[in-house]
């Protein structure tokens, strides 16, 4: 079996969906013959040809608006934004084009497209190119908003999200593009969307993480005592979001701390924090804490390391948590 | 706060110069201060040329060769994202011989450096920001595609494409609304006009007859691709030609070209005639950014680029005129490098900002919530 990337996988997948769905068209600036600004799409132009994977000029709301056409017309489009920040150009298209298509014509068209975008901090970019907007997306009905954390996952996700009627925005997380290499079949495998994964299963505390997080969460556990016996989710999809496994994860453990990079207030963790309490309330020993980024843009690369949450800060919340 | 003073500072110098002495003193500027007989202005014009172009090498170098220490350690001073301006400095230098610090505004791209340096920024400030220095111009938090200097109008660099062009559009709005006499050039990359804030931007202007300047740096190629792969349009003069305001090609390595032909838009927008839309075609010596591997260009043309480079055509026009000598190329050229040493010098020695400051600026309140 291939060691693969996400790069890798992310490539693999595309490239065996469009072989065996014609209907797939890939769009974006520089994706073609330069293969994209992370060279995710590298070699698919010259596979598929120009027809098949079109470089645009900078137009992200023309990127998105032609993808959204493109669905409605019966085809698969795959745009690529480069950097999350981009989304903004295409805010309009996405929000209130793509995401309710089938809502506003009450079925009669949808829109099944899937926007790729790198996303996250770690990677020495600056601001626009560092940032963590799942929860904006997340926070539009209509949209699935999709983040796996590693190369295999990376790979049954879009596949699933290439088939999905509706429209799904999928996150990259940039540090993770080179950082993890891991075994990716090559047969075909779907991971479904909407599905997290429990990563490693514990009694005393529940983990809930996604994208670049889990491998910090990964590492906080190795630094927390063995006695401490803690349970790890990957969200891997934001939205719609698996309610049950954190349910009965934290119904077990009575104890939950959620991670994301994105700023604190209204990030994702406060959903599934409000959800947890919720559905938990009674089995919960502690507050859920959230161990996020701050309510600031990105700083510069030099100030990275003290915006994300690492290893250090997790450890940090979980111990709160318990001590409470 | 300290910005908002300086904006607000900067609005009052303004208010005096509409009034009287400074009428004639703008004049004079529009056409670029008319040359000297001892060519005095035209060696600035050229030395500014050449900081730039030394400003952009030297951070270059500092971002992609470590700096070994005697211990054996190694440290890049700069990282992340950079865009160098070497190539483009004529468009740079020949808006600053126009531009009158107490009232207009410039807004550029992310490839910013060039224009912050030309409106008289010093490189110690500006490396001090590419060093992550408290010392830089944005407190060492933002970095290459941050350079802004609010006391002379520097509105500086903006990371999104084409972000930039309705901005202009409401600096020149305010200072048609003061009647400041002010004009507003807005910079933007071939590429940006692709964006769909070009037209909006555009058009508004020309309806509102606003004092900017659109000011296309067409160095053909907007990161991979080039002009022919992006413009429906190959001759990008024309693509604003539904505006109903003049659009022209400029040679963008021409400084004195650049200076005559801004300087009539200039004219124009100073007399309330409303904007213009310039293309500046130039070149780009390095890649877009410095992990460009530069695929999409061959030998040759960087060859020929390097024929037109706009700081040896200006040499060899001054030479020509008897306006520079020897003597005086080598002693602006070493006080040019004298200068960026001693910047970078200062910068290596600054602190760098503390920790607590990266919650500043985000609103102007204190930060809201003790960070876990
Ligand atoms: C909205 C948006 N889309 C994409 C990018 C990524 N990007 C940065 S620069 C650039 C090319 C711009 O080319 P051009 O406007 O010609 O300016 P140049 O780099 O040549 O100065 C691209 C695609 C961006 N910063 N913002
Ligand atoms: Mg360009």
């Amino acid at each position: 079996m291939p060691k693969l990337d996400l790069v890798g996988a992310i490539n693999l997948a595309l490239a065996q969906e469009m072989e065996r769905d014609e209907r797939i068209v890939l769009l974006g600036e520089d994706i073609g013959l330069n293969g994209g600004v992370f060279r995710v799409t590298d070699g698919l132009q010259k596979r598929f040809g120009c027809e098949r994977v079109v470089d645009s000029p900078l137009s992200e709301s023309g990127i998105i608006g032609t993808s959204i056409g493109l669905a409605m017309a019966g085809m698969r489009p795959v745009p690529e934004i480069q950097f999350e920040g981009f989304l903004g150009p295409a805010y309009d298209q996405l929000v209130n084009q793509a995401a309710r298509c089938r809502s506003r014509t009450r079925g009669a068209f949808t829109c099944p497209m899937t926007v790729r975008v790198p996303i996250g901090g770690g990677i020495h970019a600056p601001e626009l190119h560092s940032d963590s907007p799942e929860a904006v997306y997340a926070h539009t009905p209509g949209l699935k908003v999709v983040m796996p954390s590693r190369p295999y996952d990376a790979k049954g996700l879009l596949l699933s999200a290439l088939r999905d009627p509706d429209p799904v925005i999928f996150f990259e997380p940039k540090r993770v593009y080179r950082s993890l290499k891991e075994e990716v079949p090559e047969e075909e495998y779907t991971i479904p969307i909407g599905k997290a994964q429990v990563v490693s299963e514990g009694t005393d505390l529940t983990l809930i993480a996604w994208g670049a997080m889990v491998s910090e969460c990964l590492e906080a556990i190795d630094r927390l005592p063995e006695e401490v016996s803690i349970e790890l989710i990957d969200l891997r999809t934001i939205y719609p979001m698996d309610v049950e496994t954190i349910v009965n994860s934290v119904l077990k453990t009575g104890r939950a701390v959620v991670v994301h990079e994105a700023p604190r207030t209204s990030g994702f963790g406060a959903e599934v924090s409000s959800l947890i309490q919720e559905d938990c309330f009674l089995s919960l020993e502690a507050p859920v804490q959230r161990v996020t980024g701050f309510d600031t843009p990105m700083p510069y690369y030099k100030l990275e390391k003290a915006y994300l949450p690492d290893a250090d800060r997790i450890v940090a919340g979980v111990r709160d948590c318990l001590a409470y | 706060m300290a910005v908002a003073d300086e904006v607000a500072k900067r609005a009052v110098v303004t208010k005096q110069n509409t009034n009287g002495a400074s009428a004639s003193l703008h004049q004079a500027g529009t056409n670029g201060q008319s040359a000297s007989n001892d060519g005095q202005i035209e060696r600035q014009r050229l030395r500014l040329m050449l900081l730039i172009r030394r400003f952009e090498e030297r951070t270059y170098q500092e971002y992609s060769t470590p700096r070994i220490f005697a211990d054996g350690s190694k440290e890049v001073k700069i990282g992340g994202f950079l865009h160098l301006y070497s190539g483009q400095e004529a468009i740079a230098a020949g808006t600053a011989a126009l531009f009158d610090k107490s009232r207009d505004y410039l807004i550029t791209g992310y490839r910013c450096h060039g224009a912050s340096l030309a409106l008289g920024m010093s490189p110690h400030v500006a490396m001090a920001e590419l060093f992550g220095r408290a010392t830089g111009c944005s407190k060492g938090k933002g970095g290459s595609m941050h350079l802004f200097d609010a006391k002379v109008g520097n509105l500086g660099g903006h990371g999104i494409v084409g972000g930039q062009l309705p901005l202009a559009l409401g600096t020149a709005f305010a200072q048609s609304y003061k009647k400041t006499g002010g004009v507003t050039f807005c910079f933007m990359g071939d590429g940006a006009i692709n964006q769909g804030t070009f037209n909006e931007a555009l058009n508004l202007a020309s309806l509102y007859k606003a004092p900017v300047i659109y000011i296309v740096e067409n160095n053909g190629v907007a990161m991979g691709t080039q002009v022919e792969r992006h413009s429906a349009e190959k001759d990008l003069a024309k693509r604003a030609c539904g505006y109903d305001m003049p659009c022209r090609n400029v040679d963008g390595n021409e400084i004195d070209t650049v200076i005559a032909e801004f300087g009539k838009a200039v004219d124009r927008a100073r007399a309330g005639e409303g904007p213009s839309y310039l293309v500046a075609n130039t070149y780009r010596f390095r890649g877009h950014s410095t992990s460009d591997p530069l695929k999409y260009r061959s030998k040759e043309e960087a060859e020929r680029a390097r024929q037109r480079d706009p700081i040896g055509l200006y040499e060899a026009r001054l030479r020509d005129k008897g306006l520079l000598s020897d003597e005086q190329l080598e002693a602006i050229t070493s006080s040019v490098n004298e200068e960026v040493e001693e910047g970078i010098r200062q910068a290596e020695a600054d602190p760098n900002p503390p920790l607590e400051a990266r919650f500043d600026d985000a609103l102007a309140e204190k930060y809201p919530y003790s960070p876990k």
